[in-house]
């Protein structure tokens, strides 16, 4: 009766090892949780994590085809480890802190493999492993990775679990984890949801990343490289409201006033004293504008906003020359709300000292257009009339808009305008200014994104005037630089000689010939070109971005702010108990779900036991029942045909038929066919009696 | 100083036996002694391992970062992985509730030897990672596993090793798993009234001399040794030594002869009564004696020998006062179940069974 299964008699537990499937999903494991901080970790790291995991596949390799139990010698790896620890030591100060770290853990973690003595010391090393995908997301939160590390869980918890079941295929390990993390997402979500959100406990050390997007300082032919990058810079949400018209989505980052005859840069005397002075408050008129922004790291200082832009975010600065800085820098995504006043003016009257910054040339190094503005100033006594000229001047010549201008010889503003005539936009916010200053009107030069791709899953047939719902992604190659004058009564008067050269760029974005030259540029096989000439890769594209957004909307952007926002939303107010009492409520709730659900699979399993035939008869028997005829328990099938015989004589012999065959099939060891052939003959008299009875 | 640490450690074996006491009739009451248990939450304990604090404090830790970083990604992670600690809590629960086990009550085995007892597993579903272990021999080499357990029916033999000869409670059979991530061990601990029956470790004797004598009253002051030679005499013939023939047929004089191992054969062996008497075995030492009586009970039910077995020894025991003489008689016989009834014998021989 009784299979004897396959015991094992586990003698020696103290020398613990694991199967060679196992061993090899280990190893597995270790490259995925390495491969997860490989953008972070350094080259030279990397490759000792490689020869580690070699040694490692090598050590399993010989385990299991020569079953002897090789040990590498633990001086040796001492050895190693003392060497690996002096390495990072010594890079330690060029990495800084966070991933010198992240070097030691990954490090220790590909050592830890060597010695798994004990079972102690392989949870350790799957701990190790858990704490190292927790470590990567410190350095990328997007909605891919994230999805790739919920991966690397799984893997990390498979192997965890054949060591409990080593027997079991490896598809229904996974099946059966993909359940245990399935049920535990609920809670995982509700937890997220109504936890409290609290604020660091300490100060830790920021991850060291290289600054992108724009830098303070700009000379002509620098925003040319940023807008070879396809990379996301932040995104814009109007709230549902209506989205101002392309052409007027100036994101203003920063203002440049200082020219040294080469770049320009940031006037930073006046930033220091401003980020002194109490806070600056723009001075506001009609109709405010408002939206969020979601800001990817830039590990800058920088945000974005339309002017003029205000907020009562206590992590922003508003400068006094409207840009709007945060006050930290930006390691992570950060999100906030803004609200502009479109029409505001800026700066209604200017200081001396600042109009004199803004009117500084250096004499004698662009002398052609030095000339031509002194031309201009005598030409024309208004200062609009000047900047209109230049910008004349700009669209009737044969000026070139491109991604790929030739080089100037010590950046001259001369040979870009007279001999080249072919640059980005730098180059002709620069020039630009240089005449507008030269001309005695105050100007800068200021850098920022222009436009943004309207992204609408929901509603993609929209026209371009009415653009509601949805949001705008802003990327690096949106980056932009334009100019701005001061005009008496006016303020500072935005002027984008771009828009002379190339008005496409400015009304709807890149023109087909920028896409094409971008691509080729940086020799994409799917580049941005081939993306949007391409519909349904497009419409993939934005799909996909528009995932993303929502993730990071509600899942990276989920602040303590907007915890107690949604949480007052739908408890009200008194919200700490309710929530407490909610949160203890759906815990209970949810063993008593995941409980319920068990105790279906087991009756489901019992379920499936009861053979057919014993339920055909329990039907019939309940049929009689409802004609009056109960069967005693104790009486056998065969005695209670006899009674139904007597009492229904219109069906004993079926019934006496059907008995015969459900005894049979019951009691008589049958193989399969016979069961077969036995279970539709009854079937058959079931039916008759079934007719009878009614 | 020592006086204090030794008070204290009295008062710790005091209080462990207390505890141990409240336990046990606790235990009693919640988990009667049956031959049959289907785990449910009745008998069924669980608790986080070691590995499961560590765990809980691994997702402090997380959280930890967390925060520190301000990072959602790092505190969904954490709070997916606290979920994860109750989902298994559920799942290790389910994975083991469900389970039938019955098992016989009485084995029998020598002394330093294992007994198995088997136990049959009954299962509506699959189950994994079942360890089973008697509470009171927890070595490691006691521990048998089933990695998975199949839907229907199957046997575990779980060893028992016999120390001392008697008769014995084996006591309490530890279910316990890890399934299905090691972060919580459930167990139960279940009483089949096992009982296991050990013989004496049989001793070899040495000698070619038979221990069969007749039973004579009046014979119990003479000397062992003469008596050794009575009954053997009904001599027939002499056959070539087929080995595996007992080696007290050996007719040593003839091999030492030179004329090669021949065997001795006997006539009417059957016919004549003989007994194997306690009081004849060669030790001052009773365990000793009963060891000896227990490799010949052995040898001679190998040969198909007829032997009646005459414990005939006054014993102290512990327990009880009377010390009057208790001659334990078993009529001759041969075949399995007369040397099991014999063994049995040995093995209650004077002997308190310390519950």
């Amino acid at each position: 009766m009784a299979k004897l299964t396959k015991t094992r008699n586990t003698t020696n537990l103290t020398a613990f090892s694991l199967s060679r499937q196992n061993s090899w999903l280990l190893w597995c494991s270790q490259i995925v949780n390495i491969a997860s901080l490989s953008f972070e970790i350094s080259s030279w790291m990397l490759a000792i994590l490689a020869l580690c995991l070699c040694w490692q596949a090598l050590l399993i390799t010989v385990k299991f085809n020569t079953k002897s139990n090789t040990r590498v010698s633990p001086i040796l790896l001492t050895l190693f480890a003392i060497g690996g620890c002096v390495a990072i030591a010594i890079t330690a100060r060029s990495n800084g802190v966070l991933l010198s770290m992240i070097h030691l853990l990954s490090f220790a973690y590909a050592l830890k493999a060597f010695e798994l003595k004990q079972r102690k010391d392989f949870y350790q090393l799957l701990l190790l492993g858990l704490f190292l995908l927790a470590a990567a997301l410190i350095f990328r939160q997007g909605l891919a990775f994230s999805i790739t590390i919920i991966l690397a869980i799984m893997l990390n918890l498979v192997v965890l679990q054949q060591l409990f079941s080593p027997s079991r295929a490896l598809l229904s390990s996974m099946k059966m984890l993909m359940l245990l993390l399935l049920q535990s997402s609920f809670l995982a979500l509700l937890l997220f949801v109504v936890f409290p959100r609290l604020s660091p406990f300490w100060q830790v050390p920021s991850s060291k990343s290289a600054q992108t997007g724009l830098s303070d300082e700009v000379s002509p032919g620098d925003i040319a490289d940023l807008a070879l990058s396809g990379a996301l810079a932040f995104r814009v949400d109007f709230k549902g409201g209506e989205i101002p018209p392309y052409s007027k989505l100036y994101w203003r980052a920063m203002t440049l006033e200082n020219y040294d005859g080469r770049k320009w840069s940031r006037a930073t005397k006046n930033n220091k004293s401003s980020s002194s002075q109490p806070l600056f408050v723009p001075p506001t008129s009609g109709n405010p504008v408002s939206y969020d922004v979601i800001v990817e790291p830039s590990y800058q200082s920088w945000l974005f906003g339309l002017t003029v832009a205000t907020s009562d975010d206590p992590t922003l600065s508003l400068l006094n020359d409207y840009t709007i800085q945060s006050r930290t820098m930006l390691s992570q995504m950060k999100h906030y709300q803004l609200e502009s006043y479109l029409q505001a003016p800026l700066d209604l009257t200017i200081s001396d000292d600042r109009k004199q910054r803004n009117l500084v040339i250096i004499p004698e190094s662009n002398p052609r257009l030095e000339k031509l503005a002194l031309n201009l100033k005598q030409k024309f006594s208004n200062d609009i009339d000047r900047s209109n000229a230049v910008l004349a001047l700009f669209r009737e010549q044969q000026y070139f808009y491109t991604l790929a201008p030739p080089l100037l010889t010590n950046n001259s503003l001369d040979q870009f305008f007279f001999d080249t005539k072919a640059g980005f936009c730098v180059h002709y916010a620069s020039a630009y200014t240089y005449l507008m200053r030269a001309a005695g009107v105050p100007a800068r030069v200021v850098t920022g994104y222009l436009g943004g791709e309207y992204n609408n899953i929901n509603d993609t047939q929209s026209s371009l005037n009415t653009k509601q719902g949805g949001y705008l992604s802003i990327y690096q190659y949106d980056a932009h630089a334009w100019a701005e004058i001061w005009l008496d009564g006016i303020g500072w008067q935005r002027i984008d000689p771009t828009a002379a050269v190339d008005p496409q760029r400015v009304d709807s974005g890149w023109s087909n010939e920028l896409l094409a030259q971008q691509s080729s540029l940086n020799n994409d096989l799917l580049g941005l070109y081939q993306f949007k000439n391409i519909a349904w890769l497009n419409a993939l594209r934005l799909q996909l971005d528009a995932l993303d957004y929502q993730w990071a909307r509600w899942v990276l952007g989920y602040s303590s702010k907007q915890q107690y926002d949604l949480l007052s939303r739908w408890f009200g107010k008194n919200m700490p108990w309710k929530t407490a009492a909610i949160f203890i409520a759906s815990l209970v709730f949810t063993i008593i779900l995941l409980t319920l659900f068990n105790r279906l699979r087991l009756r489901g399993f019992s379920r499936n036991k009861v053979a057919p035939w014993l339920m055909l008869y329990q039907q019939i028997l309940k049929k009689l029942a409802k004609n009056g005829l109960f069967k005693p328990t104790n009486m056998t099938p065969s005695n209670f045909a006899q009674t139904v015989a007597q009492q229904f004589p219109e069906v004993s012999e079926e019934f006496i038929e059907f008995t015969s065959i459900f005894e049979c099939l019951m009691y008589q060891p049958l193989n399969t066919s016979q069961q077969q052939t036995k279970l539709t003959h009854l079937q058959k008299q079931f039916d008759l009696l079934n007719k009878a009875l009614h | 100083m020592k006086l204090f640490s030794s008070v204290v450690n009295q008062i710790k074996q005091v209080a462990n036996a207390f505890v141990k006491r409240r336990v046990e009739h606790w235990l009693s009451k919640r988990v009667p002694s049956n031959f049959q248990h289907t785990l449910s939450s009745r008998n069924i304990f669980i608790m986080p391992t070691r590995f499961g604090f560590a765990y809980l404090i691994f997702i402090v830790l997380l959280f930890l970062l967390g925060t520190n970083y301000q990072n959602n990604i790092i505190l969904l992670f954490c709070y997916l992985l606290a979920s994860l600690f109750i989902t298994v809590m559920l799942h290790s629960f389910y994975n083991f509730s469900q389970l039938t086990f019955s098992s016989s009550a009485k084995q029998f085995t020598f002394a330093k030897q294992r007994a198995y007892f088997p136990i049959i597993v009954k299962s509506d579903k699959k189950h994994f990672d079942l360890n089973f272990q008697f509470l009171e021999q927890t070595s490691l080499s006691s521990k048998v596993n089933i990695e998975h357990c199949p839907i229907g029916e199957s046997q575990v033999l779980l060893p028992f090793y016999a120390e001392r000869r008697g008769v014995y409670n084996v006591g309490r059979v530890k279910v316990f798993s890890e399934y299905s991530l090691g972060l919580f061990v459930t167990w139960a601990m279940l009483d089949f009234s096992h009982q296991v029956v050990i013989f004496p470790q049989p001793k070899k004797l040495n000698t070619h001399q038979n221990y069969l004598s007749a039973l004579d009253e009046s014979d119990q002051s003479d000397n062992v040794y003469q008596q050794t030679t009575v009954g053997i005499d009904d001599f027939a013939e002499l056959k070539n030594y087929i080995s595996g023939e007992s080696r007290a047929r050996i007719a040593w004089k003839q091999f030492a002869r030179g004329q090669g191992k021949l065997s001795k054969h006997y006539q009417n062996q059957q016919g004549s009564l003989l007994w194997l008497k306690l009081s004849d075995m060669p030790s001052s030492n009773v365990e000793t004696k009963l060891s000896f009586m227990c490799y010949l009970v052995v040898q001679y039910s190998k040969s198909d020998h007829d032997f009646g077995l005459c414990l005939d020894i006054a014993v102290l025991t512990k327990g009880s006062e009377n010390s009057d003489q208790q001659t334990v008689k078993i009529a001759p016989s041969s075949g399995h179940q007369h040397q099991q009834q014999c063994l049995i014998a040995l093995a209650e021989f004077a002997h308190c069974s310390d519950d």
